[in-house]
């Protein structure tokens, strides 16, 4: 089985806070995450998240601050609005809502948030490969 | 790549750039000039022909053009101006990559490009039921487009497109046709297209075209007029069999068999205008067709706008590119002409048209100013239509089980 690739997309704030404690403790993360770290979740729209789908990602995970938390205000409205609309977009065109989650972390929950990673991946993993992923990356040969 | 590429000199050619007389009723005519922008066919010509080291003006005009048409329409010499920055826009995409400024960030290119996937199981026909009878194979297909993705990405701006899918597919089991919807049909792929994209275009135009043949269809019926432009025009060019495929526009198909008679409309009494979307009006030549349809229906005045049929302003925005405050203005004129007519009822009949012309409306500094009803023509059709005997006819009883 092909190794999923997963996007985690941090706010620089709480979940970022808590990423690098869990660093710090030496939590073990998955090994198939790549990460991005943005000001806010607010930052993050509707094409960049269907942007990382269109480049091969198999999941992506938003990982924002408590709604109370945020810095600038409107952060994980715009963040739940969004994944709202993508979700039913990934829905429509069959690569499946699940594929995108969000989820909230106050500033020391560093192993909620492992948690929250290792949950994804495997679900992720469980599911297969995006089918919208390009064929030689999910190991398909491409048609003569 | 330099501008000097003797493929460029093939475009100025094959498109008859040299033909240019510089008369500059091109610009003169330009949407985007007219909105104040800096922008001037006439010089595009002038510097490919005589000034090939201009390049970054010749590449920002290239990407910048609406492509809506307007300048070609008005130019004496027949410089296919269109068609040009569609071909030049895929070379530099080739060679340069893909610019532009893309509206919404690129979201709707990326899903198109996300069906070039053809492993991929859409579920994109939630929206069907409420009687609505369609069919998984036979000889007509209705060609649904991106409705069911407009109407999530644009839900904030509450336009219905889908509307406009259920419409017509009421109207055709109305005359009694059972279209063929598919389940796994792609984004016709015009924005991929007029952007550049031509490798993903292709893409998508052979996994249709794969579709069509699955389901054993012979006559494609579209009422977006883009996808009409693609299938009829630009898909025979990559798929050859294509060719065989018959491919309808619904406004015709209606006139038509309206015109057999039988058929009347409830009357509206509105007063109502029509935007003619620029691949219906000016690049099919459709001008007259949803006038005469929109005439058939009793009791509705009808306006035209001060610039219509052929000379129609474009909705400010074409394949999702270059939406900037000179679109907006662009769109805000085009309202401004829709609201001069006293209409309440502004009828289109492209999709974009709708999405793009309804954002403009919605301007929180017009403070409503500009807003007024806006419909597709199939839809305002749908809702009017009866037979002569005064039936309750829409829906999802055909004419002979009614008759029976």
């Amino acid at each position: 089985m092909v190794q999923t690739q997963l996007l985690g997309i941090f706010c620089n704030w709480s979940p970022f806070a808590c990423f690098n404690s869990a660093a710090m403790a030496h939590l073990k993360i998955p090994p198939n995450f790549g990460f991005i770290r943005v000001m806010c979740i607010g930052r993050i729209n509707q094409a960049l998240i269907l942007r990382a789908f269109e480049h091969g990602a198999d999941g992506v995970i938003l990982l924002e601050c408590k709604d109370e938390d945020c810095r600038y205000g409107p952060g994980p409205e715009v963040g739940h609005s969004n994944v709202a609309k993508v979700r039913k977009l990934l829905h429509i065109l069959g690569i499946g809502q699940s594929r995108l989650v969000e989820q909230s972390f106050g500033a020391h929950e560093k192993n909620e948030l492992v948690e929250a990673l290792w949950d994804f991946s495997e679900q992720i993993q469980a599911m297969g490969s995006n089918p919208a992923k390009p064929r030689q990356e999910r190991g398909i040969q491409r048609e003569a | 790549m330099r501008l000097d590429d003797p493929r460029i000199k093939g475009f100025i050619r094959d498109k008859s750039l040299f033909m240019c007389l510089e008369c500059g009723k091109c610009s003169a005519s330009c949407p985007r000039m007219l909105s104040g922008k800096e922008y001037s066919p006439r010089l595009l010509a002038h510097k490919l022909i005589a000034e090939p080291d201009s390049e970054s003006f010749i590449e920002n005009s290239v990407w910048e053009c609406l492509t809506c048409g307007l300048c070609e329409e008005r130019c004496p010499s027949g410089v296919q101006v269109s068609r040009f920055i569609m071909e030049m826009r895929t070379l530099l995409a080739g060679t340069k990559g893909l610019k532009g400024y893309r509206s919404h960030d690129g979201a709707l290119h990326s899903w198109m490009r996300l069906m070039t996937s053809p492993d991929l199981e859409q579920n994109r026909l939630g929206w069907l039921g409420g009687g609505l009878q369609v069919a998984q194979s036979g000889p007509v297909a209705f060609f649904t487009g991106c409705a069911p993705y407009f109407d999530v990405f644009f839900s904030g701006i509450e336009v219905n497109t889908l509307s406009i899918v259920r419409d017509s597919i009421r109207l055709l089991n109305f005359l009694e046709i059972v279209p063929v919807v598919l389940e796994k049909e792609r984004c016709c792929g015009h924005d991929l297209l007029w952007t550049g994209d031509r490798e993903n275009f292709e893409a998508l135009c052979r996994l249709n075209y794969k579709e069509f043949q699955a389901a054993g269809v012979e006559e494609i019926i579209v009422s977006c007029p883009e996808c009409y432009q693609v299938l009829g025009q630009y898909m025979p060019e990559v798929v050859p069999g294509m060719k065989k495929l018959k491919v309808t526009l619904l406004s015709d198909l209606l006139r038509r068999e309206i015109s057999k008679g039988g058929i009347t409309f409830k009357p509206l009494k509105r007063r109502v205008t029509y935007q003619d979307p620029c691949r219906l009006g000016r690049m099919a030549g459709s001008c007259e067709t949803p006038r005469a349809l929109i005439q058939m229906i009793p009791e509705m005045a009808f306006k035209e706008m001060k610039n219509s049929g052929r000379s129609a302003i474009c909705c400010g925005n074409n394949g999702f590119i270059n939406c900037d405050a000179y679109s907006k203005r662009i769109q805000v004129e085009r309202l401004q002409e829709a609201k001069a007519t006293r209409s309440d009822l502004l009828i289109t009949a492209c999709p974009k048209c709708m999405i793009h012309l309804t954002c403009a409306m919605r301007d929180p500094y017009k403070h409503g100013s500009l807003s007024m009803e806006i419909r597709d023509l199939v839809s305002v059709l749908a809702d009017q239509i009866e037979w002569s005997k005064g039936e309750e006819a829409i829906g999802a009883k055909t004419r002979s089980e009614k008759h029976a």
